[in-house]
């Protein structure tokens, strides 16, 4: 049972583990928290559903389209609604970010209602069996997908001069700027890369939860929950805290109770944020004075 | 303090105004004329929930079909739709208008239970007889008031239903539950549990899922372990088929499980794809027959005649059987029409047979819930079949 758990918390955790990673890109570029996330994961499924079922073109392209979407979808309210507030009190930021979520799943309801729908399967590979143990297809094409998108980026961040940039930028984008880099083109960029890779992780789960509009809220939680375990602006930190809330929810779910699942996010926020606020990975802020 | 005279005109006026409007809530045949009787249809034509109002055009189609028979005792229905968007705040304002401004006769329909009992008040108070034709929660009928009557099965007559069916197959002694921590799975679980329990049979186990988890391993394996000899799941549509998923996953396909009225046979199947998975699925199924089955065709072409082009899904006959009994009543009480005989005779309704649901209606002053249970629908052989009980196909 230790293994079954272990494997499914793990495909799970790789889910979140991309929803706080797209976060935490956004959260490190502009110091948004994106409350409206859980929201714009779903709109890469949505995108896929309208491309696939409705119009009935191939998954695959359909799929790069709905992430160019979103991707597009990011550089619009980084122009179109964050750059303009920047001035503004921080607060505005989380507001926005809220209004457009709820905006975005209102329209998705009032479109498709309550319906939920179901979303076609892409890859039906056949589950692999070790002894008592169940390596689902899905849980395979989660965690390969992940894992690939994560090396890229990841190789993209720390070996190429693209990241280099990146690196500039977030450690400090006065000294940026004077260096001739575009911070705003750079924020635009960032906004758009992580709904993009949300909206990675919002196809990846929707044949398995299927698609409705209210189900962005229970992503996003876990999202923040993984995001304050590995550190606030962690990336590595960001991946290992959804591999470990997966797996705890799994761990919880079956060796205490199960309805402990639903709350091990909030749990996890609450005892990081008391026992270690910098999380696993995260830098302990220090201010001099 | 003294009245100036420019504010006597407008405070007669309001005043007049108002003993005009307790005197026509009060009226016994508010509503009736000879040729007509006026009924108000609350539904949620509109939002989110608007597939729900599928029940109001099913009742509706049958008040048409009465209207092009001749109606009753001369009298045709006029039907005023009022949309709610299944939100309190516009039932509120639509029972009003309904209430005060149409001056309807009766009210019948009502999706959505949240609606259901914000307007409770408002029309208890009113004295319109009201027909409760799709919402559930039973505490719209529950204490008994003059003029309330649900006529569809409540939440508990569902979980009866459940809990009966799940008993009636041999040898039943071990039953894990799975439901969701709300009101509305408990509405299920609550009573299904209480019908073990008088066969002696509490659940083994009792698992969590909530709303929005994506995975049911952890309850799976739970399961797995526990080797049921049935599983009663209430749960929401999305995570019964997570759930009847992951069950099929880790290989558990042949416990049967027992699903809660919020789900139907023919979504579920079409959400997952394989008819294997559902199988052994098994949920409370209100009618004699599915939407394609042959007992259901009567039903189909009549609205299909007033609505040409309504998809026709099991929402679509929720609110017909109650109001195949309130035309029943409006016979029984005569051309002399009044409130109070209609009342009267909508509490003599006994076993009455419907033609729709598959169990009777029986109504009286101490007990509105007309509807105490229903069937069972699974699949035999891959097709959608009716049950009484266990193996027992009506």
């Amino acid at each position: 049972m230790l293994m079954q758990l272990t494997v499914s918390g793990l495909s799970q955790g790789a889910i979140y583990a991309l929803i706080a990673l797209s976060l935490t890109v956004v959260f490190r570029a502009t110091t948004v928290v994106n409350f409206g996330h859980g929201d714009f994961v779903l709109g890469g499924a949505f995108g896929v559903y309208v491309l696939v079922v409705m119009l009935g073109l191939p998954f695959l392209p359909s799929a790069i389209a709905a992430i160019a979407l979103m991707f597009a979808c990011g550089i619009l309210i980084s122009r179109g609604f964050i750059d303009p507030i920047k001035a503004g009190p921080h607060i505005g930021f989380a507001m926005m970010s809220i209004s457009l979520g709820y905006i975005f799943r209102g329209t998705t309801r009032s479109i498709w209602g309550r319906e939920v729908l179901p979303m076609p399967r892409v890859f039906d590979i056949p589950p692999i069996f070790v002894g008592d143990l169940v390596i689902t297809g899905d849980a395979m094409i989660i965690s390969g997908t992940v894992a690939i998108l994560l090396a890229g980026f990841f190789v993209v961040f720390y070996k190429t001069s693209i990241g280099k940039v990146i690196q500039a930028v977030y450690q400090s984008e006065r000294g940026a700027t004077l260096i001739g880099i575009n911070v705003k083109r750079f924020h635009d960029m960032m906004w758009g890369a992580g709904l993009a890779m949300g909206a990675v992780a919002g196809i990846l789960i929707a044949p398995i939860s299927l698609l409705h509009p209210d189900l962005g809220a229970g992503f996003l939680i876990r999202g923040f929950a993984a995001m304050t375990l590995g550190g606030f602006g962690s990336l590595g930190g960001a991946v290992a805290g959804g591999l470990i809330l997966g797996v705890t929810e799994q761990y919880a779910g079956a060796y205490i109770n199960t309805a402990l699942i639903d709350i091990t996010s909030y749990l996890v926020i609450l005892v990081v944020l008391v026992v270690r606020p910098s999380g696993l990975f995260g830098k302990r802020a220090v201010v001099r004075v | 303090m003294k009245t100036t005279s420019k504010w006597k005109l407008p405070l007669g006026v309001l005043a007049a105004m108002g003993i005009m409007a307790g005197t026509a809530v009060a009226d016994d045949t508010t509503g009736l004329t000879d040729t007509t009787i006026k009924v108000g249809v609350m539904g949620p034509f509109s939002g989110n929930a608007s597939s729900y109002s599928k029940a109001q055009i099913g009742e509706m189609a049958y008040y048409k079909m009465i209207n092009d028979q001749g109606g009753v005792h001369g009298r045709k229905f006029e039907l005023i739709e009022e949309d709610t968007a299944c939100q309190p705040a516009k039932g509120i304002a639509a029972a009003k208008k309904l209430v005060s401004q149409d001056k309807v006769f009766m009210m019948h329909g009502n999706s959505c239970s949240g609606v259901a009992m914000a307007v409770k008040d408002i029309v208890v108070e009113s004295g319109t007889p009201w027909i409760v034709a799709h919402a559930v929660n039973p505490n719209i009928s529950m204490p008994p008031t003059p003029n309330v009557f649900h006529g569809v099965p409540a939440g508990p007559a569902y979980g009866y239903t459940m809990g009966k069916f799940v008993m009636s197959k041999p040898g039943t002694k071990n039953v894990v539950m799975v439901e969701h921590s709300n009101d509305w799975a408990k509405s299920y679980a609550d009573p299904t549990r209480d019908y073990m329990k008088t066969k002696g049979v509490e659940p083994t186990m009792v698992l969590a899922m909530e709303r929005g988890q994506t995975d049911a391993t952890a309850q799976v394996l739970k399961i797995r372990q526990a080797k049921p000899d049935f599983i009663v799941a209430s749960l929401y549509e999305a995570e019964t088929v997570i759930f009847l998923k992951d069950l099929k996953k880790y290989g558990i396909t042949d416990i049967p499980v027992m699903g809660a009225a919020g789900t139907d046979l023919e979504n579920t199947l079409a959400r997952i794809g394989d008819i294997d998975t559902v199988k052994n699925y098994y949920v409370p199924h209100a009618f004699i027959d599915t939407v394609d089955g042959p007992g259901m065709k009567k039903w189909n072409d009549m609205i299909l005649k007033y609505y040409p082009g309504e998809t026709i899904t099991g929402f679509s006959y929720v609110s017909i059987g109650s109001a195949v009994a309130a035309v029943q009543a409006l016979k029984n009480a005569g051309p002399d029409l009044t409130r109070e005989k209609f009342i009267a005779e909508l509490d003599k309704i006994k076993d009455f047979d419907t033609g729709i649901f598959a169990t009777n209606i029986t109504w009286s002053a101490d007990d509105r819930h007309g509807v105490k249970e229903s069937a069972v629908a699974g699949f035999v052989d891959g097709k959608p079949t009716v049950m009484k009980s266990w193996n027992q196909p009506m």
